[in-house]
């Protein structure tokens, strides 16, 4: 009995040993050089409705269209005239930096700025040649909200154009 | 009696012999680590301490905005910037309009390391708490692969992505750059999603019309990690629990 004590014992003491052994070799083992180092960021978006109002002068058969972006936000605005179906094709548009787009709207290519009024003006010009009832010319303007195209060209989404407004006015046909 | 003897000696033998050799192993690999201590400390062996420097530095458009880099004097020297800093101007971010942003991980250490890298992206709300009900996919980055970065699909998410470059970094050498030209773009559709919120008044209903993500913050925040290219492929799946094959000259490595 005394015999197999002793045996137990010692060999306990040789497997603590080699364990410890063991423990300590695999420390050596897990010593690799690693580091590691971050950095973040972002910004705030600021999404604030666009609001434009249009502005209009007439002389001369012409009007005279500018539009101010009334809004917290940069936009894109478009513009054209709706008339009656004498008038058809009666109309002339003209103005640096607006153009047609083939939808009948006429599309102003810059940015228009938070309080800033379209230093080009869209001109409309009417040719009344034979019209002898009073008419209206109706001119109607859009703001999109402003966004880039793959070649990091600012364009305006359309398809969430807001805040039509329209500039309304009556005029006489020369007889 | 002779015989019994001649026994006995013999099992106290072997409890004896393993003892032994269980102290000299213990004894050794003590020395071991005595020596490594001495080599660490002793002014004599600096020069050895010295090519066991590790570090790991992430750079934008070519500058360090933050590193971690272990230092002779046997700390770690660390810094940390911010991303984006000087990207938007005054006019802040505006939806759709693709930004250039050259990222880079060097190694600004002693030794050949490997490197991967770790993108989160995600929206944070007004106080700055992650609102994860809104999508990360809106936050677009478009990462280049094939110039030695190579993306982890099984460890990569919705919100993190994770690249590894396959190319050893010697000392002060850099990666390839981490995103294409024009790779940071905040989705247009991202002004397209309005909330609605109905009130009923005295003067009727009441309808309020506000952008989801209105004063929300986008957030991409990057990890470099950094190993020893040395037995990499023991390194890395210690420090990383990743399987890799290592080239025979052991300068590249591919995801298992």
């Amino acid at each position: 009995m005394k015999k197999k004590s002793f045996h137990k014992k010692t060999l306990g003491m040789a497997a603590a040993a080699l364990a410890l052994t063991a423990a300590v070799s695999a420390g050596s083992a897990l010593a690799y050089f690693t580091t590691y180092t971050q950095a973040a960021g972002g910004a705030a978006l600021q999404l604030g409705f666009a609001q434009t109002i249009p502005l209009e002068e007439v002389d001369n058969w012409t009007k005279h269209v500018t539009v101010q972006n009334t809004g917290e936000v940069p936009c894109m605005v478009r513009a054209r005239a709706f008339t009656g179906s004498a008038l058809e094709g009666q109309l002339t548009y003209s103005g640096d930096n607006w153009s047609p787009a083939g939808d009948g709207y006429y599309y102003y290519s810059q940015v228009l700025q938070p309080g800033e009024t379209t230093p080009d003006v869209l001109d409309i010009q009417i040719d009344n040649t034979g019209m002898e009832e009073d008419f209206n010319v109706i001119v109607v303007q859009e703001c999109a909200p402003v966004v880039y195209d793959g070649n990091n060209q600012p364009t305006g989404d359309w398809d969430n154009a807001v805040g039509t407004q329209e500039a309304q006015g009556e005029e006489a046909g020369e007889g | 009696m002779k015989k019994m003897k001649k026994k006995k000696l013999t099992f106290l033998t072997v409890p004896a012999a393993l003892l032994a050799a269980s102290a000299l192993l213990l004894a050794g690999s003590t020395a071991g680590s005595a020596r490594a201590a001495l080599t660490y400390f002793s002014e004599d062996y600096s020069a050895q301490v010295s090519i066991s420097r590790i570090g790991v530095s992430l750079e934008e458009n070519g500058e360090a905005i933050s590193s971690r880099d272990y230092t002779e004097d046997n700390t770690w020297a660390e810094t940390q910037g911010v991303l984006f800093s000087d990207l938007f101007g005054e006019e802040g971010v505006q939806l759709g309009r693709p930004y250039d942003d050259t990222i880079t991980v060097r190694n600004s250490g002693d030794i050949d390391t490997f490197v991967r890298v770790t993108v989160t992206r995600s929206w944070l709300d007004g106080n700055g708490n992650k609102d994860t009900s809104l999508d990360p996919d809106l936050i677009c980055l478009g990462f280049l692969e094939g110039n030695g970065w190579v993306l982890d699909e099984g460890a990569s998410t919705k919100e993190r992505t994770v690249l590894y470059y396959t190319n050893a970094l010697a000392a002060d050498e850099s990666t390839a750059p981490l995103l294409d030209e024009g790779a940071l773009t905040i989705d247009s559709s991202v002004g397209s999603k309005v909330v609605q919120e109905t009130e009923e008044t005295d003067e009727g209903t009441l309808v309020r019309t506000s952008y989801a993500y209105d004063g929300y913050q986008f957030y991409v925040g990057i990890e470099a990690d950094a190993v020893q290219a040395r037995n990499a492929q023991d390194a890395i799946k210690s420090a990383w629990g990743v399987d890799v094959q290592v080239s025979e000259d052991g300068s590249t490595i591919s995801l298992q």
